[in-house]
């Protein structure tokens, strides 16, 4: 346990030294004022303008987005971390002591990605747009989280350093289409998506369909276990 | 305290290591020397559990390395080929932060001393040199006194005196009862060094004996004599152990009349090229 607690320690202090990490902790509390107070504001502007509803009906998929910055940001910050510690033989280094290689993995991704948990919840319960029953705030936490430990174990496993690891994440944001596809293709062309989990987790939140959380569920994991032996080869 | 057993391991499908076979008692220096490529760095990643799936038996400590080997890192220490420093942090908070990962460890300030570090240990490491940062690689192995040593070219990239103090710690280091795993391509400090050395050889460990064996037994010793005759200088060889039938020398002793003469023994290095018909490097 020691050893694990020294070493988030240390995972922290890189992030606490590192000015890029600063703001991409702060991001979702950023994207969360951006939401809770423009859209509305926006929404009120436009239907001076135009009939009916505009921004409305995608109250719930701007909360998807805030809800996924959270877990998507701290795993980004472990990706960045693994990186440069990766770079500088750390990895390895730390797999050969009493932290051990799973406590390497524990410490850098497992950890964030359970703070997460937490963290995105109290984000939604002050910014969000749509009224989440707790289950729905626990179900989403998760499988938010699970789909962010997917994009950290791709960043480490197929960028070089930590300027590809920059561009990889970025990259990866088009992870957020997977929320955005069901809210507008109605027909069958929506499915060629369905390799990405967000897909599932926006199909999920729309109908509330226990076989869609089960596909969020599966599709993630799935991606888990491709990724986590490039994952491990890479960075040991 | 090691002990390994039809050791095979590939990186990829074609055959690698292979029919690695030996032990190492408690408190004896163990050299790998070998060329480049040859999978010294490779065999010592598998000692220490970094690379699995390997085939054969491995024991280190008494720890089976296919079982779980929590125990086993708090009892070696590691110096890799390369330095593993966190660089925007000094020389001392990388020592202390390692440290703080084990059940014990020792104080860090001697040990900053022993390298001549301890006026630099409040530099971050990215202003270390590639020898202070060698040293410090290399005393970070220790900060938890681990019975069993692997250390991976440790004097390499040191100036002379800096390699001599830190050959001295290791000679130490085994007086204290320490078990030491050290691969070099340098053979000076593999005769000075290792107990007893294996040459390892596209995977294969090709020998296995003490300095002092290996030098014996594959080489003889050799006397070179020179001397004037009409005007010229002429350079002969001789084996050491035929100097005495050797007329044409006991004449020219008898006559006071040699210029130079030399005994040459063979290295570890001659060795290595006469066993496998290459270079160290
Ligand atoms: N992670 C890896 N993946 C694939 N091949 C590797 C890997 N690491 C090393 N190799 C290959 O294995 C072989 C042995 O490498 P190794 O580092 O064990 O050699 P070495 O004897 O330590 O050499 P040196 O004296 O240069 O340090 C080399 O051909 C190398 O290319
Ligand atoms: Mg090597």
């Amino acid at each position: 346990m020691k050893p694990i607690v020294r070493s988030f320690g240390m995972f922290v202090r890189q992030i606490a030294n590192d000015g890029m990490l600063w703001g991409v902790g702060l991001a979702p509390l950023l994207l969360g004022v951006m939401i809770r107070f423009g859209v509305p504001y926006v929404e009120t502007v436009l239907s001076g303008y135009l009939p009916g509803n505009i921004l409305v009906p995608y109250y719930q998929l701007f909360d998807l987005v805030l809800f996924l910055m959270t877990p998507y940001m701290f795993c980004f910050a472990s990706a960045m971390v693994m990186l440069a510690e990766r770079d500088e033989n750390i990895a390895q280094y730390l797999a050969i002591t009493p932290l051990g290689k799973k406590g390497y993995v524990f410490s850098r991704l497992y950890v964030p990605v359970l703070l997460s948990v937490p963290a995105s919840i109290m984000v939604m319960l002050y910014f969000s747009l749509t009224v989440w029953p707790t289950r729905h705030l626990l179900e989403g936490a998760i499988l938010m989280g699970l789909l962010s430990t997917v994009v950290a174990l791709l960043v480490v496993s197929i960028s070089r350093n930590r300027v590809e690891g920059v561009a990889v994440g970025k990259l990866s944001g088009l992870l957020i289409l997977g929320l955005v596809v069901p809210y507008f293709i109605e027909s069958g062309f929506q499915y060629l998506v369905c390799f990405m989990p967000s897909f599932w987790i926006a199909r999920y939140f729309l109908d509330g369909n226990i076989l869609f959380l089960l596909s969020a569920l599966v599709t993630s994991l799935v991606w888990i276990a491709l990724l986590f032996r490039k994952f491990s080869t890479k960075l040991f | 305290m090691i002990h390994v057993q039809d050791l095979q391991f590939s990186y990829t499908s074609h055959p690698f290591i292979a029919d690695i076979n030996f032990t190492v008692p408690a408190g004896e220096i163990f050299g790998f020397l070998g060329p480049s490529g040859a999978g010294k760095t490779t065999i010592q990643k598998i000692l220490t559990g970094l690379l699995t799936g390997f085939k054969g038996n491995v024991e280190v400590g008494g720890i089976d390395l296919r079982k779980s080997n929590r125990d086993l890192y708090e009892r070696i220490g590691v110096d890799f080929e390369f330095p593993s420093l966190y660089e925007k942090l000094t020389g001392k908070e990388n020592l202390k932060f390692f440290a703080s990962l084990y059940k014990h460890h020792v104080a860090i300030d001697p040990l900053l001393e022993s390298v001549g570090l301890i006026n630099d240990a409040d530099k971050k490491v990215s202003a270390y040199s590639k020898g202070m940062k060698s040293r410090l690689d290399f005393i970070k192995a220790l900060v938890h006194d681990p019975d069993i040593l692997f250390l991976d070219e440790p004097t390499s990239g040191l100036d002379p005196s800096n390699a001599r103090v830190m050959k001295n710690i290791i000679l130490q280091l085994k007086a204290n009862g320490k078990t030491i795993l050290l691969t070099t391509h340098n053979m000076y400090d593999a005769t000075e060094l290792c107990d007893r050395v294996a040459f390892i050889v596209d995977g294969k460990l090709v020998a296995l004996d003490t300095p002092h064996n290996l030098i014996i037994s594959h080489g003889a010793s050799t006397v070179r004599y020179s001397y004037i005759s009409e005007g010229e200088e002429k350079t002969i060889t001789t084996a050491l152990d035929k100097t005495g039938t050797d007329a044409l020398l006991l004449q020219l002793v008898k006559e006071n009349r040699l210029s130079t003469i030399h005994s040459s023994e063979p290295t570890l290095n001659d060795i290595f090229s006469f066993l496998t018909g290459r270079e160290l490097q």
